[in-house]
C-alpha cells in the first residue's frame, strides 16, 4: 500500500462533484434517492449530484447489485435435434462496472461478512471485482442503528474501496481503501484543486475511525461463541418471538447479510436457463423435503433458526456475527420483531 | 383548549387500553381461554407489535392505539391449531371442548371472522371476540411523509391531532390527512360479530364515492392502466408479506409455491411479479373486506389493495355481496345464481346482427335464448 | 436469433395463437361437429380439452398467456345443461369476474373470450371461432404477460416482445 499521505486526498464539493459526475460518464453511478412515494432507494445519480447524506439509509441493501436476483448461471437451447441443443451455455459478462456512492459502513461491511460463504461463488466474485464501493462514514446514527454492537462501527471502512470524510470546514478527505479505489480516484487530480489533507485532518479521522468501537463491552460474537448451542436453540423465549411472526421475507430479503438462494430452470420458447433467486428461511419450502417431511415445518423453529443462524451457526462456523446493525429488520418488520432484542436476550443466557 | 383536547385523546385510547386488559385477564384467569390475541407497546413508535398473553399477568402489557393495524384474525387458525392436542394425521378429532382463544376485533377483522367460520378455518365457539369500533387506524408512511425524512422517535395521540416528535423538532398534524386508504372508505367500523364491546360504536359510515380510488383508475385507457400497473408492482421484492399476513391467505400450499405446474417464476422479473399481484387478489375476490393489511405490511409501499378493490367493487356491483357481514349468505365464488349476468359471453356470430344483453331466463331452461347455432 | 420457430402463416404475415378451453361435452363436441361438417374456422386456434368449464382456473387462463398466447377462449355448455350439472354457473361468476379484473389492470378486452356452445353448434362454434380470432388478431402479438428469454436467458421486457 502506498505511503499514508498519497492514500488521502483532500478536495472540495465541486471536485467531488466533477469527479462522480465523470465517473457517471464512464459507467453507472447509483446513489441513494428519495423516490416518489417518500421511499429512499438506490437510483441512478443525477448528473453533477452529490449523494444526499441527509436521506438515510436506503430501503435495499447493497446486495441488490452483487447479488442480483435473479441471476442467470447458465442458458442452453431447449429444442431437440439441433447441433447446439441442451449444451450449457454460460452467461454474458456480469454487466458492466458499478459504482455505488453514499453507501454506508454498515452496508459496506456486509461485502466482507458475505465473502466469508461466499469464498467460492464465482458469480459473487466477478460481481464484486466490478463493484466500486465509494463510501460516506457515518457522522450520526438513528435510534434502529446499532453497527458498533455487532462489530462494525460509523467510522468504519471495511468493504469500501473509497472512504469519503466529511471534514468539519466542508471540504471533504477522499481515501483509497484498496487498490481498485485508488485506481477509481484516479480520475479526482484533474476534477479540481488537490492538496494533502492536514495532521489534524487525520488525526480527527482516526479519532472517526474508532468512534463506537468497544462500546459494546465484550464483543458479542466471542460471546456467543462460548454459549452452549443446545441452550440457546431450547431458550424459553423463543416462543413470545414466534407468536407474531407471519413468516415473510421482509427481514431476510432487506437483510445486507441474508445471503441464502435457490435454484431453479426455467424454459420458455426453446430458450432455457438456469436461475438463482432470493430464498427465505422463513419461508415453508426452504427445508421442505421430497419426501414430503419438512424437519422446520413449525414456524418457532423457522423464526428461532434465523436468529440462531446469524448470532451462532455463522458465528460458530466464521468468526463475526453475521449482522452488520443497519436496522433495515427494525424499521421494515410488520408485526416489529427487534432482532437487539433477540441478540440481548441471547447473551444473557 | 389544546390542553383539553389532547387529553381526551389520551383517554380515548388509554379508557380502551384499560378495559381490554381487564377483560382480557378475567377471561385468562378464569380458564375460559387459553391465550389472549392483541396488541403490545414494541419499540418502534408507529408499529405495535401482535401479542399472545397466555397469562393474566401477561394481559396487563396489551394496548389499543390508532398503530394496530394488522389484521389479527390472521393468527387465529393457527393459534386455534397450536393449542389443540397434537394427533397425527388420520387420528380422530379430540373428544370434548377444545381451548378457546380470545381476540379483539374492529369492524374489517371482524368480517374476516366471519368469513373464516364460512371457511371452516375457525370454528364460532373457539373464539371469544372483544369488539372494538375503529376510528380508523392511522398509515405510518403518510406520517413519515409528512415528517420529510426525519426520523421519528414518538407520536402522540389525540382525539384530532397527532403529535409526532422527530430527530428535528416536534410536529403536530392533523389526524384525519394521516388515516389510512381504507379506513377512509370504510362504511362498517364496528365489529358484526362480537361477545363483548368495548368503546362506542361508530354506526355505519355514509361515504360518498366508496371506490373513487378504482374509478379513477378505470377510466384510464387499457396502456395507462397497464403502466400504472407495472409502475406500482415495479417495486416488489416478492417477500410476500401481503399474503402472509392476509387472513385469507392460508393454503397449505400456495399457487406461488407449485411447481409442477409452475404457475408463477418465483424470481423478480416483471412478469411474474405481474401474475403474483393478480392471481394473489384475484383469489381474494369476493372475500377480502379491505382491511388494508397487506398494504401497511408492505416494506416498499405498493399499493395492492387497489386491485382487491377492484374485485370487491365488481363482487359489489354483480352479485350484490358484500363479504363478512353474514354467517348465512355463501361467498359468491362457491355458489351461483341461475341468472347471473354473463356480459362477456354475447360473442356475436360475424354475420348476425346484435341481440341486446340481458340477464337470461331461469335455469334448466337449456339455451340462454341468445344466439341459437 | 435462438432457434424460435417463426410464427407466421403461409404469407408470412403474423398469425396469432389463440388457446381454446373447450369443455369436453358440448363444446368440444360442437369443434367436432363443425369439423365434421367441413365447415371452416381460422386454423390458429389450439384447444385444450377440459372435462369442464368449471375446471378452467384463473391459474389456467394466465399460464396460457404467459407461455405466449395471444388470446384465450374459454367455452363450456350451456347454464342449465351442465354434464356435472353446475359447473359451469361456478365458471360464469369466475369468468365475469376475472375478465373485468385484467381488463383493469390494462390486458386489452379482446384477449379473453367466453361462449357457451352446445354439442349440436358447430356453426356456432365456427362462426364464434372466426370471431374470437378477427378480435385477436386486430389486437396484434400479447406483449403483457408473456415471458420470452433473449439468448442470454434475460426476460424480454413487453415493449419488445415480438410475435
Amino acid at each position: 500500500m502506498n505511503s499514508q499521505s498519497s492514500r488521502y486526498t483532500k478536495v472540495d464539493e465541486g471536485a467531488l462533484r466533477t469527479w462522480l459526475s465523470r465517473l457517471g460518464g464512464q459507467t453507472r453511478v447509483f446513489a441513494p434517492k428519495s423516490g416518489p412515494k417518500g421511499i429512499v432507494d438506490w437510483a441512478e445519480l443525477d448528473d453533477g449530484g452529490l449523494p444526499d447524506l441527509d436521506l438515510g439509509l436506503p430501503l435495499n441493501s447493497i446486495k441488490v447489485f452483487y447479488f442480483p436476483q435473479p441471476e442467470i448461471l447458465f442458458t442452453f437451447n431447449a429444442r431437440p435435434g439441433q447441433p447446439d441443443s441442451f449444451r450449457l451455455r454460460e452467461p454474458e459478462e456480469a454487466g458492466g462496472e458499478i459504482v455505488l456512492a453514499g453507501v454506508r459502513p454498515c452496508d459496506a461491511r456486509s461485502i466482507t461478512l458475505n465473502s466469508l460463504p461466499y469464498a467460492e461463488d464465482p458469480y459473487f466474485q466477478a460481481r464484486t471485482d466490478r463493484l466500486y464501493v465509494i463510501g460516506f462514514p457515518c457522522m450520526e446514527g438513528c435510534s434502529t442503528c446499532f453497527c458498533s454492537w455487532v462489530g462494525g462501527g460509523p467510522g468504519s471502512t471495511d468493504g469500501m474501496d473509497v472512504a469519503v470524510w466529511q471534514m468539519p470546514g466542508g471540504h471533504f478527505v477522499i481515501e483509497a481503501v484498496t487498490e481498485k479505489g485508488g485506481k477509481l480516484m484516479e480520475g479526482l487530480h484533474g476534477a479540481g484543486p488537490v492538496a494533502e489533507p492536514s495532521e489534524e485532518e487525520l488525526l480527527h479521522i482516526e479519532q472517526w475511525r474508532k468512534k463506537g468501537l468497544g462500546q459494546a463491552g465484550e464483543d458479542p460474537s466471542l460471546s456467543m461463541r462460548h454459549k452452549d448451542l443446545m441452550a440457546c436453540y431450547q431458550a424459553p423465549f423463543w416462543q413470545q418471538v414466534a407468536d407474531c411472526c407471519i413468516n415473510c421475507g421482509t427481514c431476510t430479503f432487506l437483510c445486507p447479510t441474508c445471503y441464502c438462494f435457490d435454484i431453479q430452470d426455467e424454459k420458455a420458447r426453446g430458450i432455457g436457463r438456469r436461475i438463482r433467486y432470493w430464498d427465505s428461511c422463513m419461508f415453508p419450502l426452504f427445508t421442505q423435503h421430497a419426501s414430503g417431511h419438512n424437519p422446520r415445518g413449525e414456524k418457532i423453529k423457522r423464526v428461532r433458526n434465523r436468529f440462531m443462524h446469524k448470532f451462532k451457526y455463522f458465528v460458530d462456523r466464521f468468526g463475526p456475527l453475521s449482522c452488520v446493525g443497519c436496522g433495515r429488520c427494525i424499521r421494515q418488520c410488520p408485526v416489529n420483531i427487534d432482532v437487539r432484542e433477540v441478540l440481548r436476550d441471547l447473551l444473557a443466557l | 383548549m389544546a390542553g383539553a383536547e389532547r387529553k381526551k385523546g389520551r383517554d380515548v385510547n388509554r379508557e380502551i387500553t384499560q378495559e381490554l386488559r381487564k377483560r382480557a385477564a378475567a377471561l385468562l384467569a378464569s380458564g375460559d381461554i387459553a391465550a389472549f390475541v392483541g396488541f403490545r407497546i414494541g419499540s418502534h413508535p408507529m408499529i405495535m407489535r401482535p401479542f399472545v398473553a397466555r397469562s393474566p399477568e401477561e394481559a396487563e402489557r396489551l394496548v389499543w392505539n390508532s398503530f394496530c393495524v394488522i389484521n389479527l384474525a390472521n393468527y387465529l387458525p393457527g393459534l386455534l391449531r397450536s393449542l389443540e392436542p397434537p394427533r397425527r394425521p388420520g387420528d380422530p378429532p379430540p373428544e370434548g371442548p377444545l381451548p378457546k382463544v380470545g381476540v379483539v376485533a374492529t369492524g374489517c377483522w371482524s368480517r374476516n371472522m366471519v368469513v373464516q367460520i364460512q371457511e371452516n378455518q375457525i370454528q364460532r365457539q373457539r373464539v371469544v371476540i372483544i369488539g372494538i369500533p375503529s376510528r380508523g387506524m392511522i398509515d405510518r408512511r403518510k406520517v413519515e411523509l409528512a415528517a420529510e425524512g426525519a426520523e421519528i422517535t414518538g407520536v402522540q395521540e389525540g382525539q384530532h391531532k397527532l403529535k409526532v416528535s422527530t430527530s428535528r423538532g416536534e410536529i403536530e398534524l392533523n389526524r384525519w390527512d394521516l388515516v389510512r386508504d381504507n379506513c377512509l372508505t370504510c362504511q362498517r367500523p364496528d365489529p358484526v360479530i362480537y361477545d363483548e364491546m368495548i368503546g362506542q360504536p361508530q354506526w355505519e359510515r355514509k361515504v360518498s364515492e366508496p371506490f373513487r380510488q378504482v374509478e379513477e383508475i378505470e377510466a384510464l385507457d387499457p396502456d395507462e392502466r397497464w403502466a400504472w400497473f407495472t409502475q406500482e408492482i415495479s417495486s416488489c421484492i416478492r417477500c410476500y408479506a401481503c399474503r402472509n399476513a392476509c387472513p385469507l391467505c392460508y393454503c397449505p400450499t400456495c399457487f406461488v409455491d407449485d411447481s409442477r405446474p409452475q404457475w408463477v417464476g418465483k424470481s423478480r422479473e416483471p412478469v411474474d411479479t405481474a401474475l403474483f399481484h393478480i392471481l394473489r387478489a384475484y383469489h381474494c375476490a369476493g372475500r377480502c373486506t379491505d382491511c388494508g393489511t397487506c398494504e401497511s405490511v408492505c416494506p416498499m409501499g405498493i399499493k395492492m389493495r387497489l386491485l382487491t378493490r377492484k374485485l370487491q367493487k365488481d363482487v359489489k356491483e354483480l352479485y350484490g355481496f358484500e363479504p363478512g357481514l353474514s354467517l348465512e349468505e355463501p361467498l359468491p365464488l362457491s355458489t351461483y345464481r341461475p341468472d347471473d349476468p354473463e356480459p362477456y359471453f354475447d360473442i356475436r356470430p360475424v354475420d348476425e346482427s346484435p341481440k341486446p344483453v340481458s340477464g337470461g331466463g331461469g335455469a334448466g331452461e337449456g339455451d340462454m335464448g341468445r344466439q341459437k347455432g | 436469433m435462438g432457434a424460435e420457430r417463426e410464427n407466421s402463416g403461409t404469407g408470412g404475415q403474423w398469425e396469432p395463437r389463440i388457446v381454446a378451453f373447450l369443455c369436453n361435452w358440448c363444446s368440444y363436441a360442437g369443434a367436432d361437429l363443425a369439423g365434421v361438417s367441413r365447415l371452416q374456422y381460422p386454423p390458429y386456434i389450439r384447444i385444450v380439452r377440459v372435462p369442464c368449464s368449471g375446471r378452467v382456473s384463473a391459474q389456467l387462463i394466465l399460464d396460457a398467456f404467459r407461455a405466449g398466447a395471444d388470446g384465450v377462449w374459454v367455452s363450456g355448455c350451456h347454464p342449465g345443461d351442465c354434464h356435472y350439472i353446475s359447473g359451469n354457473l361456478y365458471a360464469r361468476r369466475r369468468f365475469v369476474l376475472l375478465r373485468r379484473f385484467l381488463e383493469f389492470v390494462g390486458i386489452e378486452p379482446g384477449r379473453l373470450h367466453f361462449s357457451w356452445i352446445s354439442a349440436s353448434e358447430g356453426e356456432k362454434f365456427a362462426q364464434t371461432a372466426a370471431r374470437v380470432a378477427e378480435e385477436v388478431k386486430a389486437l396484434g402479438p400479447s406483449r403483457r404477460l408473456v415471458k420470452r428469454f433473449d439468448p442470454q436467458g434475460r426476460v424480454i421486457p413487453a415493449e419488445q416482445v415480438t410475435g
